[in-house]
């Protein structure tokens, strides 16, 4: 849930134009999985509301468990075609092998590398010992004790929300509201759209080995980004965001060099 | 940018909002280069590359952070010369709560106590505790180690050493402070040669 | 901070300015609003009750807790006593940070801050800030308040609103308690509406008197409250709560205190033996006080943490205050305070639950006064104690370079 701070962070590193918009980084030697490999996805943290008069953002109950539903399916569609295995674990007691405590620790741990990557990856903020090294971050050794305990190869974390404007909120947009706070929200400041993040960690090795960020302003005359209440929708953002996972350069340019 | 030793990302956290605070950025230090730190009064020598933080007229010119992984997962901070009545960190007269001014005749107890209270009143830590106090020699004066960890407001439990030593009435001391789950230790082995390597000019 | 969240009904200003004092609430107009097993059924509260379940779900599962078994039952115990219909549907969480706060939220449950048990001099000044706070829910004042300002339609409302929170941009951030405490008075209060507060404290002190306590424990907290806040603002030579002039422009403490204290009379029963249950209290939560001392000490809020080492020294003076007393002094520094600090220290000691480290300082400064052979003695009593303390080895040089340079 630490999720919506660091989309808040995430937002104001990519411009906010009605363009869709991802970017990614990966370890240098880093390989997208594929064939047989077992993915855990952690507490998808996904959020849909409707941008009411004065900017703030309502959740909606119903629309959120929609947009989850769909997304989750679309990820598993798409990790099943390149011969993953997924689960997706909702709660912390829901992954097996460990104790919610150890995956708790987990969670922190990631939570404040993803805070590291959104500052010096994409924040401006870059530190120059991680020039030209690609991601270059991990979880260390508890995060591979984690892999061997649970029998994962991966783990997913992914954040998504979505927002969609009430007619009478289109006047007010100029002002460029952003007020963000337990159950309202509106980091985008705009009419709406969506936002979503996830990393991927390679639990044989600790590393975080992918991260990529992905904006879109759903409601902006011109473009049309899929509407994640919808399977099409969902599937659309699953595939901008997770479909076109680049390898990192070391394994590029050797498989240019070959 | 409030400069605490190592900790400058918590009262980030703490702020709500990151991004704005961090100051002007980093440099990058060499390995195996000699460094004049913070006022230039210590010398250490960096056994790899390290991230320096570029000074903002917010710091305080006697202290100085230097990261590998970014702020919120590790740090070394250097206090080089720290002088009777100054604090480790820039804070208005005016707040609540504010970190003790260094004396020149303070013990090592009470360095450790002024780091404490760093952590907790400007770190936001609810939970710290002392692991162990003991002498130990720093730039060839007598000094101590302080071992210590904490718990944060966003639950991450980190884990610090500061060794030093009050030479000539001022305060000398490095002090690494990292997330206890692998960044504290990865970047010990750096840490102890730098702080084997420190000399006071 | 969240002292100020706590009053952050009076300190309302920015928004209310204008509007005068509403009169008092008596308690016996006030009735709850929902009863047990109270579920929403429309969209907006639906939406919020869902983003507050995961909220709750983080909560309770943060490391941030008290989990001391104990403890926590008796906390649930005693918003069953004083959670009036829904009692049994409230949660509560012992948090551990040391501010003095409190909160709840829409869905029934409530963060309680470790700061506060360590102000509370008996169960019924505990039990005044639950119920308190169990109103809000009963009354449904979060989410009457949100749709009143949807109506409204006000945008400066709103940006008030989004003033009140730390940075505009916090989001659900529910790694850090302090935050999460605040998002739940602006969720709450919205900074502005003595109304709902006034409408709290009247149910809090029917809620309370139900349950067989005095009354006018709550006012007493308020007391304490203010009184802390003065301290700690005249310590540091400023205004209290500057930013807020609750204090110097507005009378609304004073009148609140007022109104508590007519209300309380109002439910007073004349002749009755009121039990604040402070044994009681005290022996609850008599494992984790020295911690809360130390939380509170080491925040170097030398005005508050006298304050509070003061009214808590009403009930009698110990070891434990009197040590606490000596850091307050220390941290705060300077040759005078050092003395004063040193004198202390050497009262701590001559009680019998002087704790350890009392020694360790009384030593210190024995030493430090140039007098080695008591410091000693001192020192060595302290390693007599504990032997294992992580300080231990650096004691022993002190002991054995006493007399020299340190």
């Amino acid at each position: 849930m630490a999720g919506r701070r660091i989309a808040a962070l995430l937002l104001s590193s990519l411009v906010l134009s009605g363009c869709v918009s991802t970017r990614q980084v990966a370890d240098l030697q880093f390989s997208p999985p594929q064939g047989d490999y077992r993915l855990l996805v952690l507490r998808p943290d996904v959020e849909v509301g409707s941008v009411g008069v004065g900017g703030v953002t309502q959740p909606r109950a119903d629309w959120t468990d929609q947009a989850r539903a769909n997304l989750v399916a679309a990820l598993r569609a798409q990790q099943a075609g390149r011969g993953g295995t997924m689960l997706v674990a909702e709660r912390r007691s829901g992954v097996p092998g460990v104790s919610a405590d150890e995956v708790a620790d987990v969670e922190r741990l990631q939570n404040a590398v993803t805070i590291s990557v959104a500052l010096h990856r994409y924040l401006g903020y870059p530190l120059p010992t991680k020039r030209h090294r690609g991601l270059d971050y991990t979880l260390g050794d508890e995060a591979v004790q984690f892999g061997r305990k649970t029998g994962f190869d991966y783990a997913l974390f992914l954040h998504a929300e979505d927002s969609f404007a009430d007619n009478k909120r289109v006047a007010l947009q100029v002002l460029g509201i952003a007020g963000c706070f337990v159950g309202f929200c509106a980091p985008n400041g705009g009419g709406g759209g969506q936002l979503a993040y996830a990393s991927l960690v390679d639990l044989r090795t600790g590393k975080m080995v992918w991260f990529n960020v992905l904006t879109a302003g759903s409601q902006v005359a011109g473009t049309k980004m899929g509407d994640i209440r919808s399977p099409d929708g969902a599937t659309q953002m699953v595939e901008r965001l997770m479909g076109r996972m680049k390898p990192g350069k070391a394994v590029r340019a050797a498989e240019r060099s070959r | 940018m409030k400069r605490v030793p190592a900790f400058a990302a918590l009262a980030l956290l703490l702020a709500g909002c990151a991004g704005q605070e961090l100051g002007p950025g980093y440099a990058l230090v060499r390995q195996g280069r000699t460094v004049a730190v913070a006022n230039g009064s210590m010398l250490v020598t960096a056994p790899h590359e390290w991230n320096r933080s570029q000074r903002s007229i917010l710091d305080i010119r006697w202290v100085e952070d230097w990261t590998l992984n970014g702020p919120y997962l590790d740090g070394i901070s250097f206090v080089a010369g720290l002088p009777d009545g100054k604090t480790i960190v820039r804070q208005s007269k005016r707040d609540d709560r504010q970190v003790p001014r260094f004396r020149a005749t303070m013990t090592a107890p009470e360095i450790a106590s002024l780091l404490e209270t760093a952590y907790r009143a400007r770190g936001g830590s609810v939970e710290y505790r002392t692991l162990a106090l003991a002498p130990r020699a720093f730039a060839g004066a007598p000094g101590f180690q302080l071992d210590f960890e904490h718990l944060d407001g966003d639950e991450l439990w980190r884990k610090g050493r500061a060794v030093g030593a009050v030479v000539g009435g001022r305060l000398y001391m490095v002090v690494l402070d990292g997330a206890r789950s692998h960044y504290f230790a990865a970047a010990m082995p750096d840490f102890e040669a730098m702080v084997e390597s420190a000399r006071i000019r | 901070m969240s002292r100020r969240a706590l009053l952050g009904g009076l300190g309302a200003a920015a928004v209310g300015a204008g509007t005068s004092a509403p009169a008092r609430i008596p308690p016996s107009s006030l009735h709850p609003l929902i009863g047990r097993g109270y579920r929403p059924t429309e969209t907006d509260e639906i939406g919020l009750w869902q983003q507050l379940g995961r909220v709750e779900e983080e909560v309770a599962g943060s490391n941030l807790l008290i989990r001391d078994p104990g403890l926590n039952a008796y906390l649930k115990e005693l918003i069953g006593k004083v959670g009036g219909p829904a009692a049994r549907d409230m949660r509560i969480y012992l948090v551990h940070v040391a501010d003095f706060n409190a909160a709840m939220f829409p869905t029934g449950f409530a963060i309680v801050f470790s700061g506060l048990l360590l102000r509370m001099r008996d169960e019924a000044q505990l039990a005044g800030v639950i119920a308190h706070e169990s109103s809000h829910f009963l009354l449904r004042h979060q989410i009457r308040q949100w749709r009143d300002l949807k109506r409204k339609s006000d945008i400066f409302s709103v940006l008030a609103m989004a003033a009140g929170v730390a940075g505009g941009a916090a989001g659900i951030y529910t790694g850090n308690m302090t935050q999460l405490a605040q998002l739940a008075t602006v969720l709450s209060l919205f900074r502005y509406s003595r109304q709902l507060e006034a409408e709290a404290d009247a149910l809090g002190l029917k809620l309370i008197a139900e349950a067989g306590y005095s009354p006018m424990a709550m006012s007493d907290t308020w007391l304490q409250l203010i009184g802390e806040i003065e301290a700690s603002a005249a310590q540091r030579r400023k205004r209290p709560d500057r930013g807020y002039s609750i204090f110097a422009t507005h009378p609304a403490p004073a009148d609140r205190m007022i109104d508590l204290k007519l209300s309380a009379a109002e439910l007073t029963v004349p002749g009755k033996r009121y039990d604040s249950g402070r044994e009681r209290y005290l022996r609850e939560i008599a494992a984790i006080r020295p911690m809360l001392l130390d939380d509170q000490v080491r925040l170097n809020d030398p005005g508050a943490s006298l304050y509070v080492i003061d009214a808590l020294a009403r009930d009698g003076w110990n070891g434990l205050l009197r040590y606490y007393e000596g850091e307050v002094l220390r941290l705060q520094g300077g040759p005078l305070r050092t003395d004063r600090a040193a004198l202390s220290y050497a009262a701590a000691v001559a009680y019998p639950d002087a704790p350890a480290d009392a020694w360790r300082w009384h030593g210190t400064m024995e030493l430090k006064a140039g007098r080695p052979a008591a410091g000693r003695a001192a020192l060595q009593r302290y390693l007599a104690m504990t032997p294992a303390a992580p300080e231990a080895p650096f004691v022993r040089q002190m002991i054995a370079t006493a007399g020299g340079e340190m």
